[in-house]
């Protein structure tokens, strides 16, 4: 069965808005997919929500309270959660609720508003409370060790790092809805203020408040609704134990496990060469480089030459992220869901001023967790 | 069940880890919302127009649709019953203010329950002191010599939204060792004994102690003693300072694996250079545990590993 999106919407995402509540905040994101798809809420068969841990902004169970803002009054709601990469999960969800028959359109609204709560010391609940949670230093502590792993073993170095920074803050500047648009220099970045060595605060996205909403269809059904649909090529969503047993964490298996899955589906065998484009999810510069790796656009230990060779930047042969990825927005709940609505934009030549020139095979990644839940997908112009 | 069982599971506390989680937060209520409560400052009850109808609280959406509010209207302060119940904390009733076309849950004060029916009509009673918060409205207690009228055009020096609302959650729990953990950290408590369990297939030996090996899916068998001494597997050097930190950074967050084992543990390495760290605690480094003298049976009974 083909799957495509024929929408997709986004807040303005800020460090704070206290202009609109959560429920708010989804149902600008809403309004705008629907609006993209030429569509009603009369039109929508399901609702997926999507957000981050509800730890992070005091609300159990929020697609309650979003009900009424979505209108989605008499339809299914569910809610999927799945760390940072919920927004991608949520979508899988999705699609999985149409190839399964019980929907023919589904709407999915992933948002955080992290304005509201402690960030970090939320993240620190995440760990076992037995185990690591006494001495954790929300995902940044976690992150910064294994990225001094793979510097001393993939040469990952923290200037290669700096590059992503910088390339990535460059390509926010053409992005609307990116709301840090501040270019720094691999210099800045180096000499910028430790939070957890090696990651420094130029090396961290900031923190957001925003929404993001796609539209998924049933083939037939997507072009009865729009001549540019992006269609889903593949898409899966995996897992690594905890606390599993001789886990280096150098390289995410999850995520090689995905991409392995994908690309079959999706008939890529030479990812470098067949993407047009990549929206990958860095929450922090180093995990760009290592996904580089996971997902097969180089081998293991070149990523730092990769993206030193400048092929991963807007003018290179495969732009990643040219939306500005997380550096110019990170509202977390929705930040994978924004990586795959880039990617549909790119493919459907929506994106405008930061659109890559012709491009029409796309790929997606998406990660929550301490490196054990991963997300790929493949989107295209050509129906699959 | 066995008695001895059932004594047991009683005195929970033997089993479980108190842990308190505290956070802090700054709420968006929302244009609606935050006019509602700020008006409650100024004693006046704010509604919202959605077509025909008014719902009270003001709304930013209708539940009916999911369209915003054309508007905002003033109500009397004046309700009926729609629904009750008393509990420890007092009785709370589902209150429908006039001309509203939705019930909500506020307390009741100064009626005795069992005076008060569905249909009973009530009043507003509002707080002395302000604090911004829904709670500016206190109650709704006997109907009073209120004016009662119909909703009205909001007035027009209605309140702006209030953008932020102060707000905090302090949750306790009570988490169940189970048999793994808990023998593990009765170990830790009472000798400083630190024992993972070795899979019954492939020999390794898991830490946290667990039923299960997460790689073959076989059952654990035996109990196994491992020296608080290992390497580091991945090291950062924390320089943010945050809310319960056991350190004054900078310090190392190190996940580390001890000597025979197969998982990680995460900790802290301690009395380091932050500079030199960038090498000496760095992924290969050796540690050793060092032992606190508190007896609390948690990983903090390890004060931090230092280099050796």
């Amino acid at each position: 069965m083909s799957i495509a999106i024929v929408g997709t919407g986004q807040t303005f995402h800020a460090r704070r808005r206290t202009d609109v509540s959560q429920a708010g905040l989804a149902r600008e994101a809403v309004n705008e997919a629907l609006a993209d798809a030429g569509m009603t809420m009369d039109d929508i068969d399901s609702i997926v929500v999507a957000t981050g841990p509800v730890m992070f902004a005091a609300v159990n169970q929020p697609e309650k309270w979003l009900a009424d803002a979505l209108g989605a009054r008499y339809k299914p709601v569910v809610r999927v959660t799945s760390g940072g990469g919920t927004g991608l999960a949520g979508a899988l969800a999705a699609i999985n609720q149409i190839k399964g028959g019980a929907a023919k359109r589904v709407l999915v609204v992933a948002y955080d508003k992290l304005s509201e709560g402690a960030l970090q010391a939320s993240i620190s609940t995440l760990y076992d409370p037995f185990w690591g949670r006494e001495f954790a230093v929300g995902i940044m502590g976690f992150a910064a060790a294994y990225w001094h792993g793979r510097m001393k073993r993939l040469g990952h170095t923290e200037e290669a790092a700096a590059l992503v920074a910088v390339k990535n803050r460059h390509n926010a500047m053409l992005n609307p809805k990116a709301h840090v648009k501040r270019e720094v220099t691999v210099e800045e970045v180096m000499a910028s203020r430790p939070l957890c060595w090696p990651i420094k605060i130029l090396d961290v996205p900031p923190i957001s408040d925003g929404a993001c909403a796609v539209i998924l269809a049933e083939g037939s059904d997507a072009l009865a609704i729009t001549d540019r649909p992006a269609w889903i090529h593949g898409m899966a969503y995996y897992c690594e134990a905890d606390n599993g047993p001789d886990r280096s964490m150098l390289q995410s298996e999850p995520l090689q496990i995905a991409a392995t899955k994908v690309y079959k589906e999706a008939g890529i065998t030479n990812p470098f060469r067949q993407f047009d484009v990549a929206e990958l999810q860095e929450p922090y510069t180093c995990f760009e480089l290592s996904y580089y790796e996971g997902l097969g656009l180089c081998p293991e230990g070149g990523a730092a030459e990769l993206i030193m060779s400048g092929a991963t930047s807007m003018t290179g042969e495969l732009p990643v992220n040219p939306s500005g990825g997380c550096m110019g927005a990170n509202p977390i709940g929705a930040t994978a869901l924004i990586r795959l609505a880039e990617a549909a934009m790119q493919v459907t030549g929506k994106a405008g001023a930061h659109q890559v020139a012709g491009a029409e095979r796309a790929l997606v990644q998406a990660g929550g967790g301490w490196a054990n839940l991963r997300g790929v997908a493949v989107l295209g112009a050509e129906r699959r | 069940m066995s008695t001895a069982l059932t004594n047991e599971l009683d005195d929970m506390s033997a089993h479980t880890l108190a842990s308190q989680i505290k956070m802090p937060y700054t709420l968006t209520p929302g244009q609606a919302t935050g006019i509602f409560i700020a008006e409650l400052a100024q004693r006046r009850l704010i509604g919202s127009r959605h077509k025909d109808r008014i719902l009270v609280p003001a709304q930013d959406f209708s539940g009916i649709d999911g369209e915003p509010a054309s508007g905002f209207v003033e109500v009397a302060p004046v309700g009926s019953v729609t629904a009750f119940t008393t509990t420890a904390q007092g009785t709370f009733a589902h209150i429908l203010i006039d001309g509203s076309s939705t019930p909500f849950v506020h307390r009741i004060i100064g009626i005795d329950a069992k005076d008060l029916s569905v249909g009973t009509r009530v009043e507003v009673i509002w707080a002395n002191e302000a604090s911004g918060t829904m709670m500016d409205l206190a109650g709704f207690g006997p109907i009073g010599a209120s004016a009662t009228f119909a909703p009205r055009e909001a007035p027009a020096d209605l309140s702006a939204a209030l953008e932020q609302i102060d707000y905090s959650l302090t949750l306790d729990y009570q988490h169940a060792y189970g048999p793994y953990y808990g023998t593990l950290f009765d170990g830790v408590k009472s000798d400083r004994r630190v024992r993972g369990i070795k899979c019954s297939k492939c020999r390794r030996v898991l830490l946290p102690p667990r039923a299960l090996c997460d790689v073959c899916f076989a059952p654990t068998a035996e109990w196994v003693d491992v020296a608080a001494v290992g390497t580091i597997q991945a090291s950062s050097i924390v320089h943010i300072e945050f809310v319960g930190q056991r350190l004054k950074p900078p310090y190392v967050y190190a996940e580390i694996v001890l000597d025979g084992t197969s998982t990680r543990l995460i900790h802290m390495v301690g009395h380091v250079d932050p500079e030199e760290a960038k090498t000496l605690a760095a992924p290969g480094a050796r540690v050793q545990a060092v032992w606190s003298d508190r007896r609390t049976g948690s990983l903090a009974d390890i004060e931090y590993f230092e280099l050796i």
